[in-house]
């Protein structure tokens, strides 16, 4: 867990002003209670990733929410696409392969 | 390390927007985030970023171009070694950012319980579990305290702090975790709350320990004093002819455990004065002369 204030000193390229902002457009969503926040290993690498993007690469505020959703979207889908496999893993042979051809198209 | 110029694909002679440029296009390109599972990209991004830190830079640009510093930038600023965002986002199936902003309906996992819902094999499913961090103060954590956190979705969490909760301790708050698929029950919000140390109050399992600072008079002759407590100030009585090291127990003055409550140990601190005069060292010296002794004889004897 890291406050405020190491977070922003752990990365040359962030402010306080700037972490707070992202903060109430809700990129990023850190535990807060009273008036401390505290932000953990993912809400770091969050913010890494939007300092990347957005300062950066210049990704546009208006199109950051997009792109954000899209990434969520995508790592959320091979999440699941990784369980899906784990489950077809844990089939006997000839129910994999059958799947295996249905996927590549052969019947 | 490959030259920062031929990395980037420009000149020496590039101008500064022109490095700037094409840094953009090729960390656009190969950005990891963009690049899921993709080493190669990862690899890549990595040696543009490096590139661009020293030739991006005008000052480390020309100091390269001198020769003071070489390819791999000896003395560039560190990039700290960064756990990719996805690490985590693709992790756990709580993953608070899954819903961010609400996304577009279908997620994946409302793909999957359709194909697997029409063959009825799979009714309906619990949320997931929403994990988050708090802080208390020690003192807090011995007496129990009521504490709000604000939650991912907005809403404030009202949370009960159990008196003695330990550092790292996790509530378990049913159904307040995200909410269930086909009429599921609701996740739980997985609390891990960490307890902040105390200038001067240390827990030791169910018992607190401090030092208390006396002066030589005061621990020869014996003194009332007010010491700090989980429950407040409390007058302590330090009895006449107390040395160093002598620990003194407040009886249930500690944190609160299944037999009832700890103790709060004090271990005294004889203090000498920051700068003493003469007046003083002479005063000990001269009594030690005419009555000496030997405290590490005493200790060994002790021991």
């Amino acid at each position: 867990m890291m406050g405020e204030q190491e977070l922003v000193d752990s990365i040359d390229a962030l402010n306080t002003e700037v972490l707070r902002h992202w903060v109430g457009l809700g990129w990023v969503l850190p535990a807060r209670a009273g008036d401390r926040t505290a932000f953990d290993r993912s809400d770091v690498a969050r913010v890494q990733l939007i300092c990347e993007l957005h300062l950066d690469l210049r990704i546009e505020e208006s199109s950051m929410p997009v792109v954000l959703s899209l990434l969520d979207q995508l790592y959320s889908t091979r999440r699941s696409l990784r369980g899906l496999v784990s489950a077809i893993e844990a089939q006997p042979r000839e129910v994999r392969d059958r799947i295996a051809d249905l996927i590549a198209g052969r019947t | 390390m490959a030259n920062p110029y031929q990395i980037l694909g420009v000149t020496r002679e590039a101008t500064q927007a022109e490095i700037r440029k094409a840094y953009l296009r090729l960390a656009k390109k190969h950005h990891p985030d963009l690049h899921p599972g993709d080493k190669d990209a990862e690899a890549r991004f990595k040696d543009v970023a490096a590139a661009n830190d020293i030739v991006g830079d005008e000052t480390k640009r020309a100091r390269f171009d001198r020769g003071e510093i070489d390819a791999s930038g000896a003395e560039r600023t560190q990039r700290t070694a960064r756990e990719s965002y996805r690490h985590y986002a693709e992790a756990e199936p709580g993953f608070k950012y899954s819903q961010f902003r609400g996304g577009t309906g279908d997620s994946p996992d409302d793909l999957f319980s359709s194909i697997f819902g029409a063959r009825g094999a799979r009714g309906p499913v619990r949320g997931s579990d929403v994990g988050y961090t708090l802080f208390v103060e020690f003192i807090e954590a011995i007496n129990g305290t009521k504490k709000r956190v604000v939650m991912a979705d907005g809403n404030a969490l009202d949370i009960s702090i159990p008196a003695g909760l330990r550092d790292g301790q996790t509530l378990r708050l049913r159904g307040k975790g995200l909410e269930g698929h086909a009429e599921g029950p609701p996740g739980d919000a997985l609390v891990e709350v960490h307890v902040r140390t105390h200038p001067s109050l240390h827990r030791n399992g169910d018992d607190i320990r401090s030092i208390l600072a006396v002066t030589p008079g005061e621990a020869m002759a014996g003194a009332k004093v007010s010491v700090e407590t989980v429950s407040g100030q409390v007058s302590l009585t330090v009895p006449k002819g107390s040395n160093s090291g002598r620990v003194l127990r407040l009886r249930g003055k500690g944190a609160p455990s299944t037999g009832g409550k700890g103790d709060h140990l004090i271990e005294l601190q004889v203090v000498l004065p920051a700068h003493p005069d003469d007046e003083f060292v002479r005063a000990v010296t001269d009594w030690e002369a005419k009555h000496p002794y030997d405290p590490r004889k005493q200790r060994e004897a002790r021991a």
